[in-house]
């Protein structure tokens, strides 16, 4: 995937790059509106990460001639959460938006979300190492046994499982799970990993369930455990 | 500070000066029209009456004439009566040069033709109108028919009025000027408590905000006025203060958590460690930043809600589905907790879905976390009077009514002690609770008695 990230926050722009490139990313970055209007116009990205405070030119500005000639999808960073910055940024075009401080993980599960919306196959059985959902009959087996799920653990262990290996975030969870679209300080889905795990790992010799601190949970087959 | 001095368009004094002397003019105006008509109407009688006296004198003269011979004294007679100004004239109107006399114009001759009436008449000559009476005598054996007329003019009576009009719009003039000078004058005088009270105001000083307007010595009308004035003081000093002490929780708030990440940061680096420790360093970090994220996000929040921000997608919605929603998400806490939630009632109001649940969520989440085991939350939605109410019960500790105002202030905490540890809330979620019923027009409650607490918002229904 080739990305075009326009930030003039050096520490910004500098961790976006590790961390996109990481992912398997190619990342050019520009620092100002006008390298960026620059590249966005002259080359051919998947998609665009754009601040909309920039020295030179702002972020609108670059959106909209970037509009007026091609449909690239740009995400838009903003530092000011009001009604009418978010509005201004659709109105000229903008697919996404994102409020500083916003998190890398939801930055990514955005970008997964402007560059699939498309091309999303749908799946009738979801498999990581030995366990195996099947998505018609809402069922959970592992090593060929039959795990008892409730209706929400079986759906918050689905929607682990669409993205096995990549870490999602408790919003994130929280969101897909339950329609949560809002912060709160409620512990919910740490209570709910704590339960599903007592039912899918703790029976077995081997955990899938992960939990990376301060970021989320993972699930995924782990070597030489 | 700076103070610009700004000339006032048009000061009370002069404007109600200006008012008096208009409703000087108006009434002295009327006075002096009333007047003069009736000096007019006076003056008119007074010529009739005059021109009367003098018509019967020569008629008198004529009913007694004997002879021919007495026309000689009765042209003498009249003579006599002929004041030196000819502001009286006689005509005697007949063919025989004997009988007529003095010399009557032609509008005279035209007028007497008519036989008896009285008239105004324009001669030529003269400046002024006179007043005519005449009348005819029938042929007899002394003379042939004849008329006569008597005119009295009007120039002494038009001198009279033109002096009185004179004096008249004179002394208008000079009522209406002194009314204005007066009413300067007055008003100035009267205004003088106003002028006291804004020197008053203009000396409470930004640094002593607990200064007031000295209310005793004001008359009535200002009292009223000083003492909204003090009461928007009160209300800024409170905000003020809030606000301080608002500051100061913030700058609390984000120190904990600041501390940790310095700390820990420097204890890790001041030594050679396993890779192992550096992530577990890191992540503790991560926790750390995550919750200072929550906070500012929270913050800014309710910064634009305080700011007045309204909601974008108002849609009706009932709101015991949205609490059924909220205790959905609710129910493994609910579980781990041992208690359950009954929902009563229902309403209908326009929301923004997301911004209602995240309130409710927060007071379920307040109840889960108060309520002992086994024991059953209690959420009533009702309606009434244009607002739509959502209250959420739960057995535990009576709150005294000390804390109870304070509950949905930023960072207040019940038990102060508490203030940071298990990481579960930041002191945000009620002040939160509160600012989503503003939105929405509503209001916040709570009270607590007799082991029961209960706290809700309500919104608007319209």
């Amino acid at each position: 995937m080739k990305i075009l990230v326009v930030e003039d926050e050096l520490k910004i722009a500098s961790y976006l790059y590790e961390g996109l490139t990481e992912q398997g990313c190619s990342v050019d970055v520009a620092h100002d509106g006008i390298d960026a209007q620059h590249l966005a116009l002259e080359m051919d990205y998947d998609v665009i990460v754009l601040d909309q405070m920039l020295p030179g030119l702002d972020g609108l500005s670059v959106l909209r001639s970037l509009r007026a000639v091609k449909d690239t999808p740009v995400i838009m960073l903003t530092a000011r959460d009001r009604v009418e910055d978010r509005v201004k940024g659709l109105q000229a075009g903008a697919d996404d938006y994102l409020v500083k401080p916003f998190s890398f993980l939801e930055l990514l599960a955005r970008l997964q979300v402007l560059t699939r919306r498309s091309r999303r196959q749908d799946a009738t059985q979801l498999r990581v190492g030995d366990l195996v959902i099947d998505l018609i009959a809402r069922k959970a087996m592992r090593a060929g046994i039959r795990i008892d799920l409730t209706a929400k653990e079986f759906s918050l262990l689905t929607v682990l499982a669409r993205h096995p290996g990549q870490i999602l975030s408790k919003t994130a969870i929280a969101e897909l799970v339950w329609g949560i679209s809002y912060d709160t300080s409620a512990n919910v889905v740490e209570v709910a990993i704590k339960r599903l795990r007592a039912k899918v790992d703790a029976p077995f010799h081997s955990g899938l369930l992960h939990t990376v601190r301060g970021m989320g949970y993972v699930l995924e087959e782990r070597q030489g455990q | 500070m700076t103070s610009v001095a700004l000339r006032p368009v048009r000061s009370i004094a002069a404007r109600l000066a200006a008012m008096f002397a208009l409703a000087a003019l108006v009434v002295l105006s009327l006075l002096g029209y009333v007047l003069d008509r009736e000096l007019a109407a006076v003056l008119r009688r007074q010529q009739m009456a005059q021109l009367d006296t003098k018509f019967e004198d020569i008629e008198y003269v004529l009913k007694r004439l004997r002879t021919p011979e007495q026309w000689q004294r009765i042209h003498a007679k009249l003579d006599a009566l002929t004041p030196p100004d000819r502001s009286t004239e006689y005509w005697i109107l007949s063919s025989d040069a004997q009988i007529r006399y003095g010399s009557p114009p032609d509008e005279v001759e035209a007028f007497a033709a008519g036989g008896a009436r009285v008239g105004e008449l324009r001669i030529g000559g003269r400046a002024e109108p006179m007043m005519v009476r005449s009348a005819s005598f029938p042929a007899d054996a002394l003379h042939g028919a004849l008329r006569f007329a008597v005119g009295v003019d009007s120039a002494s009576y038009a001198h009279t009025r033109r002096a009185f009009r004179s004096v008249l719009v004179g002394s208008v003039s000079a009522g209406v000027a002194l009314f204005a000078a007066l009413g300067y004058l007055i008003t100035h005088l009267g205004l003088v408590p106003l002028r006291r009270l804004s020197h008053e105001a203009q000396a409470l000083s930004p640094s002593a905000l607990s200064q007031r307007l000295v209310v005793a010595r004001l008359p009535g009308e200002l009292c009223d006025l000083a003492q909204s004035f003090n009461g928007a003081l009160d209300r800024l000093e409170a905000a003020y203060a809030q606000l301080e002490s608002f500051n100061a929780d913030v700058a609390h708030e984000l120190r904990t958590p600041l501390t940790n990440l310095i700390g820990e940061t420097q204890v890790a680096l001041s030594r050679e460690r396993s890779m192992a420790h550096l992530v577990d360093v890191l992540q503790s970090n991560l926790e750390d930043l995550e919750r200072l994220r929550s906070i500012v996000n929270d913050m800014l929040f309710l910064a634009r809600a305080n700011q007045g921000e309204r909601p974008q997608h108002l849609r009706r919605a009932s709101l015991a589905g949205e609490v059924e929603r909220a205790v959905d998400f609710l129910d493994f806490l609910l579980e781990e907790a041992g208690v359950t939630v009954r929902v009563q009632g229902d309403a209908e109001a326009p929301i923004e879905r997301a911004l209602f649940g995240r309130a409710v969520t927060n007071l379920l989440h307040n109840a889960i976390r108060h309520a002992p085991a086994q024991a059953q939350i209690l959420v009533e939605v009702s309606s009434a009077g244009g607002q739509a109410r959502v209250a959420v019960s739960n057995p535990g500790p009576t709150i005294s009514p000390e804390h109870l105002g304070r509950l949905f202030d930023r960072f207040y905490r019940v038990d102060a002690a508490r203030s940071s540890g298990d990481g579960a809330s930041h002191g945000l979620g009620l002040a939160i609770v509160k600012a989503v019923a503003a939105m929405h027009g509503g209001t916040v409650f709570a009270e607590s008695r007799d082991g029961i607490t209960t706290i809700g918002l309500s919104v608007a229904t319209v």
